[in-house]
């Protein structure tokens, strides 16, 4: 099954600083869910292991991940391919940052994929809200990554 | 049919003996099976509808503690044959695992064996499959194209079988009739789905040579069909068939899960099991049934009679062949229904698509063909402006025509549908009926009424093999029975195949009991092996009540020929001057008797008071073939296929909201004749489940795939079954119409409900939106698809007003 993706985030953090922890692979094994690990397979590719559930389904997923038509501190193009217990699938989504006042910084993305296999067949009908709750733990983490503070206020009140 | 004048236990309200068992929650199922040192498997899945395996990469997997192998198609098919065709159709190869490609997804690719299931299932997540993705194809009209992607390239198209059979002057009848409509429906892919999932667990035992199985099956020739597949002699293969089935209504095929087993188990040279969970039963299992479109015209006159037909069934068997094919060939023994059709052109053609294999489903596919049989003479109606019951009346076979040859070659044994209509209509009040329909229309409701007349083909026979496979040339499909009589006196009856919850002990306890004039409670059923087995078939193609039934029934008369003969010699007399009663035998003057202990201790222990060439003991045996078969087609395609013929007729009333779309039945009425009942709560109980499973197929199940060929209703999340809430009471109007050709009148009942209930819903749907000027021609009538037809009329007819 084919799937949409698109949405913008304001991160509280400059551009620079955003472009370099994006392309932290330690950064985005913290952010991205269910990730276990992610290697280095040379310039600007990675090998990914996840582990996921969605609805009833829990499983693995490898998958390689690569950064192409990057434009420094701005524009990338990520493209994610793999395969695993859960089923296979492949996409490729644009990513760009853009400043915000404060220090903050805009980050928009669009993009498709497809996907197959057992999570496609189990859990399709609620595969889209899935994956913006994915993509929603992922923001939740990144801004983690910026507001330490913030987060030791609120655990503080 | 050899009538016994006074019946003692044969159609009285007895007590089924498994059903205790059952609801105490003490069957012995296969998972309850345990034996020292069992693996267990688990099984990884192609994600692609079609792809070539490039690689396979074990080795995680099989670094892990406990992990014992990962079985691939490669090594499965270096060791074992193919799986068996129908067809005549050597290049569709069918192994367990996907040799070389993969061709749908969900098919099983490699086979992990470790200490437990989750094991298994962990090491299963650490196989590597490297592919590459091939073209597929999903749709029948597609594949059904010379140029579609092939299946099986081998093959060279998609076409397993397209024949056109033409009995009687069907262009003459057609070019003689002032009217003639023509039409489609389509029947989903949906199933049956039993609780139990399929099992089964192998153990090969190197001392003695044997390979022991138990099973959840229900597949004709099953011991036969592994003993050749794993190529060990057939006398190597010992099916433990005292295993209770959870439910199979046609799909526990498990030949491909018993050879992957039974293959590891002599490999590996320990007990392996493999239970299914649902999504390998929903993916790959054995649990698709058929996925027709149906092209349909019709020829008749002003007063609604039909005199011809011609269809076209056009049936998606998916990736591999197996018995599939068949389901077209059985409707041909009741083509017309129950109805005077004279003649007819069929059209069967069966093709290959990336879907997953599909099997037998209860019916064998006369429930989608009962399905456009009745929505033609709905639509006949219809367009004459004729009242839909009394269409099917002018068109019904009388009760005086029986034994009725129709034009396919098959003789209907018996009947009395007008008989059966009146009755129903009696007990549903027809006029009120018609009222309360008309008073939910009054309220806002969609409201409509169904109709169904059909007919369950029973007594199993195989003629459909030969029908469409000139190489095969079976002619017989026999059940058995054995009676023995101990030393104390105790009977013991065996039968020689599985059951599913059709209560065969029930039903040979009770013949055996009716004949011998003995208490069933007091008859012990066992189920010996397939190495001590009588030829039987399986319980399939509505056959053990004609069947297993004639075969109890010969052999108890086998054994009371013997005992007459023991007391004839002691009294002296000839066996016309002897009475039989209660189990001991008299001389007719009333001077002597014999009581059953004596008989028995002279067979037992005095062959000096035994008739001279007697055997010793008392011991029955008889293989009973199929009542009017034995005959091979005709090359026209004329066959007699099953000798019996059971009618039901249904009546419903459905409401629908009609912002919601959702059906509601509010009646359910079911006239039943299946000649001689054996046992009336095993029949009430498969009418009732069936008509539960016809609603399935007819609002909620099926098995769905999306453009890239995945599946998307595998869990019960998706693939809808129906519940409490959707199955309403069913109110049961009983009629008997004894069979001529059977020993007790009976015929049978195994499919009854499910073959008209998908055509009586899809029928009252149609009643009821008809007003809006739309119809409904695919099952399932899905919630979805009707609001939005509905919405559709309404924004039309709002938008024209």
């Amino acid at each position: 099954m084919k799937l949409e993706i698109s949405g913008s985030e304001v991160i509280a953090a400059p551009v620079e600083v955003l472009w370099a922890s994006l392309n932290d692979p330690a950064v985005l094994t913290r952010c991205i869910p269910g990730c276990k690990r992610m290697t280095e397979t040379g310039p600007d590719a990675y090998m990914v292991e996840m582990q996921l559930r969605v609805a009833a389904v829990g499983g693995s997923f490898e998958g390689e991940i690569a950064l192409t038509d990057k434009e420094p501190p701005r524009r990338c193009r990520i493209s994610v391919s793999g395969s695993g217990s859960l089923g296979h699938g492949n996409g490729e989504a644009h990513f760009e940052i853009s400043a915000q006042d404060d220090g903050h910084s805009l980050l928009s993305y669009s993009g498709t994929g497809e996907i197959g296999g057992l999570v496609a067949g189990v859990g399709q009908r609620i595969l889209s809200s899935v994956s913006k709750h994915l993509i929603g733990r992922f923001f939740t983490a990144l801004r983690q990554q910026f507001e330490p503070a913030a987060q030791a206020a609120g655990a503080q009140r | 049919m050899s009538a016994i004048a006074k019946l003692r236990y044969v159609s009285t309200p007895r007590r089924v003996r498994e059903d205790r068992r059952f609801v105490a929650g003490h069957g012995r199922y296969v998972a309850d099976i345990k034996a020292e040192g069992t693996l267990h498997v688990a099984l990884v899945a192609s994600p692609h509808a079609a792809a070539r395996i490039v690689s396979i990469d074990a080795s995680a997997a099989l670094a892990m503690p406990g992990v014992h192998h990962v079985l691939t198609g490669e090594e499965l098919a270096a060791g074992t044959d193919p799986l068996m065709n129908g067809l005549d159709t050597p290049e569709v190869r069918r192994y367990p695992l996907a040799v070389g490609q993969a061709r749908y997804a969900g098919e099983w690719v490699a086979a992990v064996v470790a200490d437990s299931r989750a094991l298994a299932e962990d090491a299963a997540e650490r196989v590597r499959i490297s592919y590459e993705v091939l073209p597929y194809v999903l749709d029948a009209e597609r594949a059904l194209e010379p140029d579609s992607t092939p299946v099986h390239p081998g093959h060279g198209s998609n076409v397993l079988l397209d024949r056109t059979f033409v009995w009687g002057e069907v262009d003459k009848h057609f070019a003689e009739s002032p009217y003639e409509l023509s039409f489609r429906v389509i029947w989903g892919r949906s199933s049956t789905v039993p609780i139990e999932t399929f099992g089964v667990l192998a153990s090969w035992d190197p001392w003695r040579n044997m390979l022991e199985v138990w099973a959840s099956i229900q597949m004709p020739k099953y011991s036969d069909q592994i003993a050749r597949a794993v190529r060990l002699p057939a006398n190597a293969v010992r099916v433990h068939q005292d295993v209770d089935v959870g439910g199979s209504y046609g799909v526990k095929r498990g030949i491909k899960q018993t050879v992957i087993v039974a293959y590891l188990s002599r490999r590996l040279g320990r007990p392996v099991r493999l239970i299914e969970d649902r999504l390998e039963n929903m993916r790959a299992g054995d649990a698709h049934g058929p996925d027709r479109i149906f092209d349909v015209s019709v020829a008749f006159n002003a007063e609604g009679i039909i005199r011809s037909m011609k269809m076209r069934a056009l049936d998606n068997v998916g990736a591999y062949a197996g018995r599939s094919p068949f389901q077209l060939g059985k409707p041909v023994g009741a083509i017309v229904g129950p109805y005077q059709i004279q003649s007819v052109q069929y059209r069967a053609v069966s093709v290959t698509t990336n879907k997953a294999a599909q099997e037998a489903v209860r019916g064998f596919g006369q429930a989608p063909t009962n399905y456009a049989i009745e929505t033609a003479i709905d639509k006949v109606a219809e367009k004459l402006g004729l009242d839909r019951i009394e269409m099917r009346r002018r068109n019904f076979i009388r009760k005086e025509q029986f034994p009725y040859l129709i034009p396919s070659g098959s003789t209907y044994d018996s009947g009395d549908y007008h008989t059966v209509v009146a009755k129903v209509l009696d007990h549903v009040q027809w006029p009120a009926l018609e009222q309360e329909r008309d008073r939910l229309r009054a309220k806002g409701l969609l409201a409509g009424i169904g109709i169904a007349a059909c007919l369950e083909p029973s007594g199993g026979n195989s003629s459909f093999e030969p029908l469409l496979n000139p190489k095969n040339t079976t002619t017989t499909w026999m059940d058995s029975c054995r009676i023995n009589v101990d030393l104390l006196g105790d009977i013991t009856v065996t039968i020689h195949t599985t059951s599913s919850g059709q209560g065969h002990e029930t039903l040979a306890a009770t013949v055996v009991g009716e004949v011998l004039e003995i208490d069933p409670d007091k008859i012990r059923i066992m189920r010996p092996d397939s190495l001590t087995s009588l030829p039987s078939n399986s319980p399939v193609g509505s056959r053990m009540a004609i069947m297993l039934g004639g075969a109890a029934f010969h052999a108890a008369h086998k054994l009371k020929r013997k005992l007459l003969r023991i007391a004839g010699h002691q009294f002296g007399l000839a066996g016309d001057q002897l009475v039989y009663a209660g189990g001991g035998i008299a001389a007719r003057d009333g001077k002597r008797k014999l009581s059953w202990m004596d008989l028995v201790l002279i067979a037992h222990r005095h062959i000096h008071m035994m008739p001279p060439d007697t055997e010793p003991g008392l011991e029955a045996s008889h293989i009973y073939q199929v009542p009017t078969g034995g005959i091979l087609p005709t090359p026209d395609g004329r066959v007699q296929m099953y000798p019996c013929h059971s009618f039901e007729f249904h009546v419903i009333l459905v409401a629908i909201d009609p912002d919601l779309g959702k059906p509601e039945i509010r009646r359910y009425v079911i006239g039943h004749d299946c000649g001689t009942v054996i046992n009336p709560h095993i029949v009430k109980g498969m009418t009732l489940g069936g008509i539960a499973h016809g609603i399935g197929a007819a609002l909620l199940e099926e098995f769905v795939y999306d453009e890239q060929g995945q599946m998307i209703t595998q869990s019960f999340m998706d693939y809808l079954l129906p519940s409490s809430h959707e199955v309403p009471k069913v109110e049961i109007v009983h009629h008997c119409t004894p069979s001529p050709f059977t020993v007790l009148g009976q015929k049978g009942s195994g499919e009854s409900g499910y073959l008209g209930a998908p055509a009586a819903i899809s029928g009252a749907i149609n009643d009821a939106i008809r007003p809006l000027g739309i119809s409904v021609g695919k099952l399932p009538i899905r919630i979805s698809a009707l609001s939005d037809a509905v919405a559709a009329a309404r924004a039309k007819s709002s938008v024209t007003s």
